[in-house]
């Protein structure tokens, strides 16, 4: 309710029975104050294993941007422009960053065991984003429209069909693929890598062993 | 033409060592990562103004 001023009564904003205040509470409480754009950091993060992290989405938003114009252009465009060529590479050569810097960022985490201090989520929804992420360039290379897709294809299918995935995933069906590749699964990925990144701002950046040892 | 030389490709380059089969193009990208994953962890990060703030804070 709102007064004839315009300014929400007190009743309102404390309403516990208004959906609006219970999402702005979940919002509010996803993480800390302060903690979700923080310009400061522990001492043990000035090292450069820590700086993997950001390299990968920084890669992945070179990705995202890159397919986005590739989208404007179309599937064949970047057969037969020299720009579309270009966008094309770009796209391609983020992704390999992406994917150099995530095992990189994997490999650190992995040998600072950075799933201590209630960090499980952490570690799982990077490990799930890294498997959808396989997913992900996978359908990529089945949308290139020329023949290394279809060899990929025809490899693959019966792989993938030994799984029984095939009854509703057809790498032989390039719209399919195509539509799973620049809909479906960047809105998984992103979706994830966001809660991945709530959860990094939640429970902190994990510290060093020898660090947590010490504390 | 370009399409014809993405036919006319030759097969990439392959290292055989027992059962372990590997193009020389992955081989060069595992070696080049494992090598940036080494200087990560041993080459010095610049220090800036935010370490020595915080160490400061800590001696206080």
């Amino acid at each position: 309710m709102t007064t004839s001023t315009g300014v929400k009564s007190a009743d309102e904003s404390t309403d516990p029975g208004n959906w609006t205040n219970r999402l702005r509470g979940w919002l509010q409480g996803l993480v800390p104050p302060g903690e979700a754009l923080p310009d400061r950091q522990p001492v043990y993060v000035a090292s450069w294993i820590y700086v993997f992290g950001v390299l990968t989405l920084s890669a992945l938003a070179v990705v995202i941007l890159s397919g986005c114009v590739l989208a404007i252009g179309g599937v064949h465009w970047w057969h037969v422009s020299s720009l579309g060529h270009f966008v094309n590479s770009v796209h391609l050569w983020s992704v390999e960053l992406f994917f150099g810097f995530m095992v990189i960022h994997l490999w650190g985490k992995f040998w600072m065991a950075a799933w201590r201090g209630k960090r499980a989520m952490t570690w799982i929804t990077g490990v799930v984003l890294f498997g959808i992420s396989i997913g992900t360039s996978f359908t990529g290379f089945l949308s290139q429209s020329n023949f290394s897709s279809q060899w990929i294809a025809g490899e693959g299918k019966d792989g993938i069909n030994s799984t029984g995935a095939g009854a509703f995933f057809n790498v032989l069906n390039p719209g399919q693929m195509l539509l799973w590749h620049v809909v479906l699964l960047p809105l998984v990925v992103v979706l994830i890598v966001l809660i991945h990144i709530i959860q990094v701002r939640r429970h902190g950046v994990v510290p060093p062993l020898d660090a947590d040892l010490e504390g | 033409m370009r399409s014809l030389s993405i036919v006319a490709e030759g097969p990439g380059r392959y290292i055989h060592w027992g059962v372990i089969q590997i193009s020389v193009a992955n081989l060069v990208i595992i070696v080049a990562m494992i090598i940036l994953f080494v200087l990560a962890l041993i080459v010095p990060f610049p220090s800036g103004h935010g370490q020595e703030a915080d160490q400061e804070r800590r001696q206080k």
